[in-house]
Parts: C-alpha cells; structure tokens; sequence
C-alpha cells in the first residue's frame, strides 16, 4: 500500500507559531521489530497534536523516545530548543503515561509533593502548585485522600495532574482515556482543552482526536503514514458520503435505477436489504432521493446519512480498522 | 534530589509499615529472643573446659591468649581428678590438667613446636573423645598457658615458679553475656543483608508499577535516582543495627565493646551489605527473582561468613575463605570489640575492608541498575 507521509515533515509549524516540539526521521527497533520507522512531525506553541493509531502502531515508544525514557535508534528531537533527553528538554515536558503512575499508598498531595520537588518546585509555590492543578482537574476535595482509595477515573485525573504540577511547555498525554467511565472522560478532554499549552496527545479513539487535536498524524506499523487537520485527512482520504435508505418490501431494484439517475450519485449498492448512495454531500442529495422514491411509490422507513470520518481515513489508508 | 527520593523511599516504606515490620519489630524481637536466650541465664554452654593448676590470673591470661570463641566456657578446677571426673560424667567437655612440678617452659612447649613429641607434657588434655570442639578448645588454653608463661619469660626474664600456681574453684568464664556479645552483632548483620537486598527491590516494583517511568522522565540524572534509593537502605539498616544494638545492650545487658568502634562498624556493615545487596538485586529482572537471590546468597554468606556458626569451629579453609565475605570482615571487627575488648582503633582495619567491598560491589551495582533508569 501506498504510505503517505505528514506533509508537514519536522520541519513546519502549525498556528503560526513556533516549534515547541520537533522531530526528524526518528527510528527504533527493538530485535528484528521496527517499532519506530522514520517518524517526523512537529508540534507549535499551544497546538494539540493527536498521534492517532491502533494499539502497537509505535505511539507509545514515539512518545518515549521524546521524554527520554528510550533511547532513538537514529533521529533528531528538539524540546523547547533543547535537545530531547537532555534535563533541560525534560524540564519542558510534562509527562502523562498511559499507566497510573502514582503511590497508592501517598495522598494525593503526597505524591504530588514528590513528583513536584523533581521538578524544583519547594516551598508556598509548590503548595500553590498542588492547590492550583487538583483544582484543574477537579479534585481539590480530595488532596489528601489516599491515590488507593480513588475511582479509576480520578486516578486518571491525579495522573495528569502530576504531568501538569510543574506548568511544562509541551504536555505528553499517552492514551489518558484508556478504560475511563465517561464523565472522567469528559474531564480530562475538558481539562487539555483549556491547558493553552502544545499537548502531544496519542489515542486510538477517533472522536477524541477530532474533537480535541488541532492537528492529527495517523500512524501505522511504526509509520506515520497521514497528517494534518481532521477536515483535510478526511476530505483527502475519507472518501465520500453514504446515504443509507430502507424500505418495507419495495423493489430496491426500481429505487436502485431511479437513484443512479440523479445528480451527483456517484453509485448505488444494496448492501444486506438496504439501498446505499455515495454522493459528495448527503444532505443535499437527500430531497431529490425523497422525491423519486415517492414519484415510483416506494415508503422509505429509514433514511441515514454518514458522512465519512477518521476512521474512513484509516481504512482506506491502511486497508484495515483503527480498532484492529 | 537524592534526599528528595530517598524521603520519599522512607515516608512510603513508613506508610505500608514495612520499615517498621523491618526496621524496629523484627529487630526488637531477635534482641528479646537472643536476650532472654543468653543473657544472664544459667542455661548450659556449648563447650565447658575445666582446667586445674593453674592459678586464676594465668588462666585469664591464657583464655585471652587463645583466642577462645564464644560459647566456651573455661571452668577452674581444684583437681586433675575433679577434671578427669567432670570429662568422664559428662559435666566437662575436656579439661586441662597442669601437673604440679611440671611447670617448666621447657615442657610446656613441647606440645606446641612439636606436636608429635613423646617427652612428657608439662600437663593433660583431658578429652572424653566425644567431643571434637572440647578436644580442640582444651588445646587451645593449654597453648595458650604456654604462651603466656613463654611471654612472661621473655619480656620480663623471670623463671615461672611452679610454686606459684595454685588451685582454685573459681570460674573464669563469661557466662552468657559472651554469646549475647557475639550474637547481636551476628544477627544485626544478617538483618542488614537481608533489609539492603530487600530494600533495593523497590527500584523493581517501580519499574512494575510505572513510577520509575515517570521518575525518570523528569530532569534528573540516573546516579541520583540510584543514590537517592541507596540512601534510604542505608538509613533504614544502619537503624536496624542500632536499634539490636540499644535493646541488647540496655534491655539485657549486653557488650558490643568500644562505642566508637561500634559505631564504625555498624557504618561500615551497613554500607558493605547494602552494596552487596544492591548488587544482588541488580542481577534480577523481576521482584520475585531479586527476592530468590536475596535469600539464597544472604543464607551462604551467612554460613560462610560464620554468622551461623562459629568460623573458628569450622576448617581452616572456611576461617580463610570468611575473611572473603563482608560479614565475615564485620564479625572480625565486633569480635575485636566485644570478644577481645580491643579499642576503637583496633576495627578501623575491617571498617576500611567493608569500606572497599561496599565500594566495588555498589559501584558493579551502580552499571547495571543504572540501565534499569536510564533510557
């Protein structure tokens, strides 16, 4: 399959502004297994950049090699203008990881009390700090509660909250959705919403990565394989809108010739007793279909517009879905 | 940033209780346990050694000479028969029996330059030939009678007087205070092997637990990490010791010897084990492994070392090969403090060895549990 490689490349910057983050060609491989294959993107000053991809795409070890927890077997990253792995670079990033990190057995003030003095904070401004981030993500009420004693979602939330204590430029989030109950979900988005910081943020769920990313780069087999906004991906690789009609014991074969006259269907198919259009805009192909089926006298029970997605995009990209 | 994990390391061990588990509980009830086994008990020795016609301050002269270990007991007879009737019922596990008018230098040599001699001793080993460690012990005092009559000879020219030796009934052993001497500081250093070992685990539940992941995500660098988990074994077992240390010596009496020395030796124990056992730990790759290694090396260091038994009552080889472990080199340094009564100067030899093995085997571990940390 053809790959299509971020038009961007490490080299551009989204928003006009800066690069906070900028990665060139990175690669790694572990045994005969190429994790990483030659990744670049970049990330500006208070860009969200979703790394998009099913479960062993190489998002986790992306994200690792720019926090300086994996050494890159070859490729550049720069942090803030540091180079990545250096302590100034790590200083710069605010590391969230997809597994709670945290001591159950210490509060949640505890642990960000530790996690804070990494970072040199001391004194009334790391106390400001803790106050301030609990805040942020919603539970100030309960700082001092042991991490043990948390709902799966409020962990989540302690977790980010210990990425986010030291105020870093760039906000590395790894899959922070992952087995979270909805409102905790709608939290977190919430909370990266607001941060106005460059947020690296991986997902495999489509609907986050279109809601909350100012920019997507799709990743398959270690590949970064698409990139750009959610609109441009599916506009470029999406493919076009479905029209889904059914009907109650109406010849689709006559609703099938009457559709493949009008304007702008490209095809009609049944597809398991159902009559499905491709158009370019479903809505406004929707009154002509009304209008023909009523003129041959067939009731239409149920009529569905779907306009493509991200997941279309990875599909036709890859060949397979995003959840495989 | 050390301080700053190692408080870390201590506020969450204090938290799951395993530091006091570890720490304080276990410690306290192996120095009650040791305490009310030896201290100021009647219960029988290992080994009792009666000798007779010697006077008392020659016979506290010679036990020191010989470099007795502890669990010997040198009991003053008033009779080469009441020695040779204590081996036979049982009472004695040897004895030495001086014979009057046999007290020439001369004489008492003989057994000593040459083992094989057949001229006659200037007195009896009396052994029931039941006991290999009795037999051994009672030649043992009697070398050291002859050395100290050669020493006196020696240093001060005067002829050792036969007529000077009398009989009496009075013990000169120490009772159980010498085996509580020796067995709190043994069972401190065991305790000290194990908690370093164990300590040094959390580096792997950690990693398990995804926290490493973040410690080392932030601007730190590796060494500190490591130094920083280091730190807080050390505090934790140089704890353990005291606490052995205070318990067996206020609670029952104990004596470690020199305070001074003491507590050089418990520094340098402590920093030798937690090397060793750091090592140790960096040779796992799970908790359960470093778990194994932990327990199978502390026990076979324990034996060679001779904190389980005595190393003078093993072959030489052992003696020899025990100067190779670092607890071995810690009960030199507290047997000169509480068995020999030697001064703080005397252990700085084995606190400098502990010093070198801490070194080389912390600074191995270092390379390899720094790969555990660094990306």
């Amino acid at each position: 399959m053809q790959r299509a490689v971020g038009s961007s490349g490490a080299g551009a910057t989204a928003l006009g502004l800066p690069a906070m983050l900028r990665c060139e060609g990175l690669r790694k491989r572990y045994g005969d297994r190429l994790a990483v294959d030659g990744v670049s993107f970049s990330i500006s000053e208070r860009e969200c950049y979703g790394l998009l991809g099913p479960n062993g795409a190489g998002k986790t070890t992306t994200i690792s090699m720019l926090c300086g927890l994996t050494v890159r077997d070859e490729g550049e990253i720069t942090v803030d203008g540091f180079e990545g792995g250096t302590l100034e670079a790590k200083a710069a990033i605010g590391y969230v990881p997809q597994d709670l990190a945290l001591y159950p057995d210490l509060s949640a003030v505890e642990n960000l009390t530790f996690f804070g003095q990494l970072y040199g904070l001391t004194g009334k401004e790391l106390q400001a700090r803790i106050g301030e981030t609990l805040e942020l993500v919603g539970l100030a009420d309960r700082g001092k509660d042991r991490i043990g004693t948390y709902s799966g979602g409020m962990k989540r939330r302690a977790n980010m909250a210990a990425g986010l204590l030291h105020r870093p430029k760039l906000l590395v989030l790894d899959e922070p959705t992952v087995g979270v109950d909805p409102q905790s979900r709608n939290a977190i988005l919430e909370t990266v919403g607001q941060l106005g910081i460059a947020v690296l943020y991986t997902t495999h769920y489509m609907e986050e990565a279109a809601k909350l990313c100012d920019r997507i780069g799709i990743i398959d087999d270690g590949q970064l394989i698409a990139e750009g906004t959610a609109d441009a991906l599916i506009s470029a690789h999406g493919g076009l809108d479905k029209v889904h009609l059914s009907c109650d014991g109406a010849d689709l074969a006559e609703l099938n010739a009457a559709c493949r006259q009008l304007d702008n269907i490209h095809g009609v198919h049944e597809v398991d007793g159902h009559l499905e259009l491709t158009t370019d805009h479903g809505p406004a192909v929707l009154p002509a279909v009304v209008a023909v089926a009523a003129r041959i006298g067939v009731d239409l029970t149920g009529v569905e517009v779907r306009s493509p997605n991200l997941e279309d995009v990875f599909l036709s990209l890859t060949g397979k879905e995003l959840r495989d | 940033m050390i301080r700053v994990i190692a408080l870390n390391e201590l506020k969450r061990r204090l938290r799951d209780r395993s530091v006091l588990i570890g720490c304080l509980a276990a410690p306290l009830l192996m120095a009650a346990v040791l305490g009310l086994s030896f201290a100021g008990s009647n219960s029988p020795v290992a080994v009792r050694v009666g000798v007779s016609g010697a006077s008392t301050q020659l016979l506290a002269a010679a036990v020191q000479a010989s470099q007795l270990p502890p669990g010997v007991t040198i009991v003053s007879m008033p009779s080469e028969h009441a020695v040779k009737t204590g081996v036979a019922d049982g009472l004695l596990d040897s004895g030495v029996a001086v014979l009057p008018g046999q007290m020439h230098l001369s004489s008492l040599l003989i057994p000593i330059v040459d083992p094989g001699a057949t001229h006659t001793p200037g007195y009896d080993v009396v052994t029931k030939g039941t006991s290999q460690l009795g037999h051994e012990y009672a030649e043992s005092v009697a070398a050291g009678i002859s050395s100290v009559l050669y020493a006196q000879r020696a240093a001060h020219g005067i002829p050792v007087d036969p007529a000077t030796v009398t009989i009496t009934t009075q013990s000169v052993g120490h009772g159980g205070k010498i085996n509580l001497n020796f067995f709190a500081p043994n069972i401190a250093v065991v305790f000290l092997f194990i908690g370093s070992g164990l300590g040094m685990r959390s580096l792997l539940m950690e990693r398990a637990a995804g926290t490493l992941s973040r410690i080392t995500a932030a601007p730190l660098r590796p060494t500190q990490i490591v130094l920083g988990k280091l730190l807080a074994i050390f505090v934790t077992g140089l704890a353990t010791v005291f606490v052995i240390w205070a318990v067996t010596t206020f609670a029952f009496g104990a004596n470690w010897g020199d305070p001074l020395g003491v507590l050089l030796m418990c520094v340098g124990a402590t920093v030798a084990m937690c090397g060793i056992g750091v090592f140790l730990t960096s040779l796992a790759k799970t908790e359960q492994q470093a778990f194994g290694i932990t327990l199978l090396v502390g026990l076979f260091l324990a034996l060679l070392g001779g904190n389980l038994l005595p190393s003078g009552s093993l072959p030489d080889v052992f003696q020899v090969l025990a100067l190779g472990t670092p607890n071995g080199w810690a009960l030199v340094g507290f047997g000169r403090l509480d068995q020999l009564r030697e001064p703080a100067s005397s252990v700085v030899g084995p606190f400098l060895v502990l010093v070198v093995i801490a070194l080389v085997a912390g600074g191995l571990a270092m390379t390899r549990v720094r790969k555990m940390v660094e990306p």
